[in-house]
């Protein structure tokens, strides 16, 4: 099922566009990776995908539903966006519970099965234990956990980050690739995720967008590897 | 408790305790939205108003409350235009109104002597118009804040994640804007336009910083303005001083014994560890690997329902 597309998008910040005929679908069940050199424009393209900012030209499609004909959940996790709000007087565990709150009404009450998601996500990204401590208390690494976290207590169907690896040692980084290739193929939800380190998640990915530079200036993207997404959880 | 004989002093104690609660809770999200001096700005607007309706010779405070309505209206569309710099936004709109006040001022000559109470602060300037203005701004305020905090948790810590969640940030934020300019406008009469913000921001800089959580920010917060407030106004009332200042006063001095405290507190549990040799938290902070028979055992969320 095709959860994101966009057909020859074009979109600029200034006068000058910084993405040009920007072509790229999202099949549901996939685990994707969008690489490209440093402004690239690989950010823009994903806020464009999600409709935060709105393109010059071209069409940008967001399924509304899932495939159970449910309301689409869509998980994201911004750049850096922990490391910007360090001083946030939040625990770590209401913050994740914030996650849930997606779900149903504003004024429900919480259930079960939110602090049951809360509870497994924090376990998840290895983060339980400190549940009760506060977010400025904590590193880089682990402040972009707990935004992995709570992106992961919404249940998504659809899970866009933006460089989520940031600030994590290679085993944490690892045990991410690991922990993401798991929801792909047991849970059935869609990944996609800005990397710089494609050699590192390769063996975990299905397919790769890549955002080329054009001849005449502008970045346009497209998709040029598809991987077999063939790793295999040892144990 | 002599003062609360009279009328005007219960009206000022009652009126100031409500407009405390609900502006404590407003200042602990502009703080974190980075709004704080928003409060600053639309009590400068609100003289405008002021001093628009003296010289069109309407009720003052009426006009204050509809025009620090207006320029926080004004404040989020230009808040969208610079995303990044909210703070000019601030400055903008402050100009704005603090040059309309100055300008209507002088063509009011005559009244100069009452626009001192609106600047400080006056406890019997709380009239019944005033005190039932109060009144409906604070259950305004206060279903507000109840009906919306999941969403306003979620659009305080990141606007773009909140919109992905379906949450229509724009909406809800121009509601947060008239929000603010209503409790700004309310709260004049007794704290002044000058230290309006005192009574929003120092609670909550005080609460942000010793609450171990963001619910218990909000009901130290509002305990705190609490105290300010009934501290300040009977000091007002022993002393003659200004209320305005006088809350102000209060509550800095709370703030200032307040982060004195933690750092004591925080240099006491240094001097424990150390006596006691004890280690860091030297829990696993490891992202965990996940193989075929991993499997996480959670208590089913029983063990974190009570906690939040």
């Amino acid at each position: 099922m095709l959860l994101a597309s966009m057909d020859k998008v074009v979109f600029g910040y200034s006068d000058v566009p910084c993405l040009e005929s920007a072509n790229m679908d999202i099949y549901s069940g996939e685990f994707v990776a969008v690489t490209g050199p440093n402004g690239a424009s690989k950010t823009t393209l994903l806020k464009l995908s999600l409709g935060l900012i709105k393109p010059w030209r071209g069409d940008v499609y967001l399924a509304k539903r899932n495939q159970s004909g449910k309301k689409l959940v869509i998980g994201y996790v911004p750049q850096q966006i922990a490391a910007f709000n360090s001083g946030f007087p939040s625990t770590i565990l209401e913050f994740v519970l914030s996650g849930t709150y997606v779900r149903g009404s504003w004024l429900r009450k919480l259930s079960h099965r939110d602090h049951a998601f809360t509870e497994q996500a924090l376990r998840q990204v290895g983060m339980w234990q400190h549940r009760n401590r506060k977010i400025g208390e904590l590193s880089g690494g682990q402040k972009q956990r707990i935004c992995i976290a709570r992106a992961l207590a919404q249940q998504p169907d659809l899970l866009i980050m933006d460089e989520p690896t940031t600030g994590m040692d290679q085993e944490s980084r690892f045990g991410f690739y690991e922990l993401m290739h798991h929801h792909v193929k047991e849970h059935g939800r869609t990944v996609v995720m800005v990397t710089h380190s494609l050699t590192e998640v390769h063996s975990y990915l299905d397919r790769i967008i890549e955002l080329e530079k054009k001849e005449e200036g502008g970045w346009k993207c497209c998709t040029t590897t598809s991987c077999s997404g063939h790793f295999s959880p040892a144990g | 408790m002599e003062m609360l004989h009279y009328d005007f002093m219960q009206r000022a104690f009652f009126a100031g305790g409500l407009i405390a609660l609900v502006a404590s809770v407003l200042g602990v999200y502009l703080m974190l939205r980075r709004q704080a001096l928003m409060a600053d700005m639309l009590s400068h607007v609100s003289l405008a108003g002021v001093a628009g309706g003296a010289y069109l010779q309407l009720n003052p405070s009426l006009t204050g409350f509809v025009i620090a309505i207006a320029g926080a209206i004004a404040v989020e569309y230009v808040r969208r235009s610079y995303k990044t710099y909210s703070e000019i936004s601030t400055a903008i709109i402050m100009i704005g109104g603090l040059s309309s006040a100055v300008v209507l001022m002088s063509l009011n000559q005559g009244m100069n002597k009452s626009f001192s109470s609106y600047l400080f602060g006056s406890v019997v300037a709380v009239n019944q118009t005033e005190l039932s203005l109060m009144i409906a701004v604070a259950l305004i305020g206060a279903i507000f804040f109840i009906v919306f905090r999941r969403p306003l948790y979620q659009i305080t810590f990141d606007e773009e994640t909140a919109a992905t969640n379906g949450i229509p940030v724009k909406w809800i934020s121009l509601i947060f804007s008239i929000i603010t300019g209503m409790i700004v406008a309310a709260a004049m009469p007794i704290v002044g336009v000058l230290l309006v913000s005192s009574l929003i921001v120092l609670p909550a800089a005080l609460a942000i910083r010793v609450s171990p959580s963001f619910t218990s920010a909000l009901f130290i917060a509002m305990g705190i303005g609490l105290i300010g407030v009934f501290s300040g106004l009977t000091a007002s009332y022993e002393l003659s001083t200004p209320p305005g200042g006088t809350i102000a006063i209060v509550l800095l001095v709370l703030l200032v014994a307040g982060i004195a405290a933690k750092k004591l507190m925080l240099h006491a549990g240094k001097l424990r560890s150390k006596h006691s040799n004890r280690k860091a938290d030297t829990v696993s902070t490891a992202f965990p690997r996940f193989t075929k028979n991993s499997s996480i055992h959670t208590t089913g969320g029983k063990e974190n329902e009570s906690m939040v």
